[in-house]
C-alpha cells in the first residue's frame, strides 16, 4: 500500500531536519486493534450472558454476540498486522 | 422530558474504553512534539492511508451524520449529492492537481499559500477568517453533542460540554495534530462498526432496497431525475446542484478549506499528500449507506415519522430514535461511542486547524515575528487552551439555529465558496495579481453576505433555503472570479521568478510513480468512474 512508497528527496533541508528524523513512531493499528478486540470480546461474553428475551427489538438476532465476534476479527487483523510489521522491521 | 436511551453498565464501559484510549495515545504522542511541525504538521511523517481516512474523518463529524441521515428522511435519496457530485469530483482534483502546489511550496498552512502567491493582506483576511469560522465550527460540535447527550441521556449541558472539553484539550495539548489524526482514524472505524448493525437490521426489516422502493414515492427515491426544475423534494434545480453544491460549494470546501488540507500537509511524501484526498474519496462513496438507508428506513419504521407525524417530524432525531428502536445494550453502547468519536475528533479537528493558523498566520506575522521554533510550539499548545476555552463559548451562541446542517452550509458559503475562485486562479493562471486575489476574495465574501441579506429580506427568492444557499456560493464564487480577473488587469504582475512553485506552468510536474497502482491519476481516475456510475445507479 502507500505506506510503502519512498520518495525521498522532495522535501527541503529544512524539513528534511529534525521533524522528519525521528516521526511518528507510534504505530496507529496498536490501539485501534487493542481497542476494537477488546469491545469485541466484552459485546461477545455480553452476548453469550444474556436473554433472548433482550433481542427482540434486533428483530430476535442476539448481535452482540455475533457483532462481538466480527469485532475480535477486524481488531485482531489490527494487531496481527502490527506484530508482523515489527516483526519486519527488527528482523 | 425523559431521555430517549437508557444506558447499562456495558454500554459505559465501551464509552470509557474510548475515551481511555484517546488520552492514552494523546500522551504516547506527547514525547514526539519536539518541533513546531511535529506539532502543527504531524512532522510531515505519516503514511497515506492514515491521512487519508483522517481526511475522511475529519468531515465526517456527528453533526454531518446525524444532519445527513436527517436529509435523507426529508429528502430522500437525493441526499447523496452531498457525496457523489459534492465531494468525489473535488477530492479528486485537489489531490491530481492541487497537492503538487500545496505540498510542493512546503507551506505549513492554506493562508501562507496565499501569502506567497499574493499577498500578506490576502493571507491575514483569509487566516482571520477561517480563524473565526473554525471556533464557530467547533462550538458547533460541542453544542451539539451536549444537545444530543441531553436529548439521549439526560444528562446536562453543562457537564457534557465540560467533559468533552477537558477531554479534547488533554490529548490535543498533548499531541497536537498527530492525536487529532489519530483520533480521526479511530472514529473512522467506530463509525462504520456502531452504525452498520442499523443499516442490516432496517433493511432486513422493510424488505431490502426492494421494500423501500415498493413504499416510498418516487421523488424520495431518485437523486437525479426530478432535478429538471425545482419542485423536487430539495426544492433546488440542476443548475444549483452542479454549480453551488457540485463545483463552488464541494470545491470550495474539499479544496481550501485547511481543516481537510492540513491533514494532506501531514504526509511524508508528495505522493502520499496527493494519495491522500483520493484514499479518502473511495469510503466516502460508500459513507450514503450508512446516512441515507437509516434516513429511508426510519420514514417507513419510526412512528414519529409517519405520514401523518411528518409536518412536525423532528428530522435531527431520526438516527437517534433509530438506534433506540433496534440496538440492544451493547451495541447501544457502540453505536453512542461512535457517535461521540466523532463529536470529539470534530472538534479536535476544529481545535488543531485553529491553533496553527492562530500560531503561524497570526500571532507569528503580526503580533510575534521571528522567534525561535520552540517559542511558536508553546504558544501553539497554550492556543489550544484559548481555543477550547471560545468553543465552549460558542456552544451557547448556536443554539437558535434549527437545522444545523443548513447553518454549517451558510457559514461555508461565506468564506469558502469565494476562496476557491481565488485558488483557482492563483494556481492556474500567473496573470493573477497581488491585489487582484485581495479585492476578489473580499468582493466574494460580501457579495455572499450580501446574497444572504438580500434573501433575508426577501428581495430575491428560493424554492427553499438549501436552494439559496447553493445559489449564493455561486454568485459570491463568480464575483471572486470577475473581480480578481479585472483587478489584475489594472494592478502590477508578479515576477515569474517569485512565482515558480506556486502557479501551474511555473512549477516542475511532480514525477510520475514508477508503479503505477501507487500513481494518484490511475486513482482518481477510478474514483470518478466509479462516482459517475453510482450516480447513474440512482439516477
Amino acid at each position: 500500500m502507500s505506506d510503502t512508497i519512498e520518495t525521498k528527496g522532495t522535501g527541503t533541508p529544512e524539513a528534511d531536519g529534525a521533524g522528519m528524523s525521528h516521526g511518528h513512531v507510534l504505530d496507529l493499528k496498536l490501539p485501534i486493534g487493542w481497542l476494537l478486540s477488546a469491545y469485541g470480546v466484552l459485546l461477545t461474553v455480553y452476548g453469550l450472558v444474556t436473554k433472548k428475551e433482550m433481542y427482540a427489538i434486533s428483530l430476535g438476532l442476539n448481535l452482540n454476540l455475533a457483532w462481538g465476534i466480527l469485532m475480535i476479527v477486524v481488531g485482531g487483523g489490527f494487531l496481527l498486522a502490527a506484530f508482523l510489521k515489527k516483526g519486519k522491521a527488527s528482523g | 422530558m425523559n431521555p430517549i436511551i437508557t444506558l447499562n453498565a456495558v454500554d459505559y464501559a465501551i464509552i470509557a474504553g474510548y475515551i481511555l484510549v484517546m488520552v492514552l495515545v494523546g500522551y504516547s504522542l506527547k514525547k514526539y512534539m519536539k518541533t513546531g511541525e511535529d506539532f502543527f504538521l504531524s512532522g510531515r511523517s505519516l503514511p497515506g492511508w492514515i491521512t487519508g481516512l483522517a481526511f475522511l474523518s475529519a468531515n465526517l463529524g456527528a453533526l454531518e451524520i446525524i444532519g445527513m441521515v436527517a436529509n435523507s428522511a426529508k429528502y430522500g435519496i437525493a441526499t447523496v449529492h452531498f457525496y457523489w457530485v459534492g465531494a468525489i469530483p473535488a477530492m479528486v482534483f485537489l489531490g491530481i492537481f492541487m497537492m503538487p502546489f500545496y505540498y510542493g511550496s512546503r507551506v505549513r498552512t492554506v493562508p501562507e499559500y496565499l501569502k506567497l502567491r499574493y499577498n500578506e493582506a490576502t493571507r491575514g483576511l483569509n487566516a482571520i477568517s477561517f480563524a473565526i469560522m473554525t471556533v464557530l465550527m467547533s462550538g458547533i460540535s460541542l453544542y451539539a453533542m451536549a444537545l444530543l447527550f441531553k436529548l439521549m441521556l439526560g444528562w446536562p449541558l453543562t457537564q457534557s460540554i465540560l467533559f468533552a472539553a477537558v477531554v479534547v484539550l488533554l490529548y490535543v495539548f498533548w499531541g497536537g495534530l498527530s492525536s487529532s489524526i489519530y483520533n480521526e482514524v479511530i472514529q473512522f472505524f467506530l463509525i462504520w462498526l456502531g452504525l452498520l448493525p442499523i443499516v442490516f437490521l432496517g433493511l432486513k426489516q422493510v424488505g431490502g432496497f426492494a421494500g423501500i422502493a415498493a413504499q416510498l414515492k418516487g421523488p424520495l427515491l431518485h437523486s437525479i431525475k426530478f432535478l429538471g426544475t425545482s419542485n423536487n423534494p430539495l426544492g433546488v434545480d440542476w443548475f444549483g446542484v452542479v454549480m453551488g453544491l457540485g463545483f463552488v460549494l464541494s470545491f470550495g470546501y474539499w479544496t481550501t478549506d485547511f481543516l481537510v488540507v492540513q491533514r494532506a500537509l501531514a504526509s511524508k511524501n508528495l505522493n502520499s499528500a496527493r494519495m491522500t484526498p483520493i484514499i479518502a474519496s473511495f469510503p466516502k462513496m460508500l459513507v450514503p449507506v450508512i446516512v441515507v438507508i437509516p434516513g429511508l428506513v426510519a420514514l417507513l419504521v419510526l412512528p414519529e415519522f409517519s405520514q401523518a407525524a411528518l409536518p412536525t417530524a423532528e428530522y435531527n432525531q431520526a438516527l437517534i430514535l433509530l438506534m433506540k428502536h433496534y440496538l440492544p445494550n451493547g451495541l447501544l453502547g457502540l453505536a453512542i461511542t461512535a457517535l461521540l468519536a466523532s463529536f470529539m475528533s470534530g472538534m479536535a479537528g476544529n481545535v488543531t486547524a485553529f491553533n496553527t493558523i492562530w500560531t503561524y498566520d497570526i500571532y507569528g506575522t503580526y503580533i510575534r515575528k521571528g522567534r525561535p521554533d520552540a517559542h511558536y510550539l508553546k504558544v501553539g499548545k497554550y492556543t489550544t487552551v484559548v481555543g477550547v476555552a471560545i468553543s465552549v463559548g460558542t456552544a451557547y451562541i448556536v443554539q437558535s439555529f434549527p437545522n444545523l446542517m443548513d447553518y454549517m452550509q451558510l457559514i461555508f458559503s461565506f468564506f469558502n465558496a469565494p476562496l476557491f475562485a481565488t485558488f483557482l486562479l492563483g494556481m492556474f493562471w500567473r496573470g493573477a495579481t497581488a491585489w487582484g486575489g485581495f479585492w476578489g476574495l473580499l468582493v466574494g465574501i460580501l457579495t455572499a453576505a450580501g446574497h444572504y441579506i438580500a434573501y433575508k429580506a426577501g428581495l430575491v427568492s428560493y424554492h427553499s433555503d438549501m436552494a439559496a444557499n447553493f445559489y449564493q456560493a455561486w454568485w459570491a464564487w463568480l464575483a471572486d472570479f470577475v473581480v480578481t480577473i479585472g483587478v489584475s488587469l489594472f494592478t502590477a504582475k508578479r515576477d515569474p521568478k517569485e512565482l515558480a512553485g506556486l502557479v501551474f506552468g511555473l512549477t516542475p510536474k511532480p514525477k510520475t510513480h514508477p508503479r503505477w497502482y501507487a500513481r494518484p491519476a490511475v486513482w482518481g481516475a477510478i474514483a470518478v468512474a466509479v462516482a459517475v456510475a453510482l450516480n447513474v445507479l440512482f439516477w
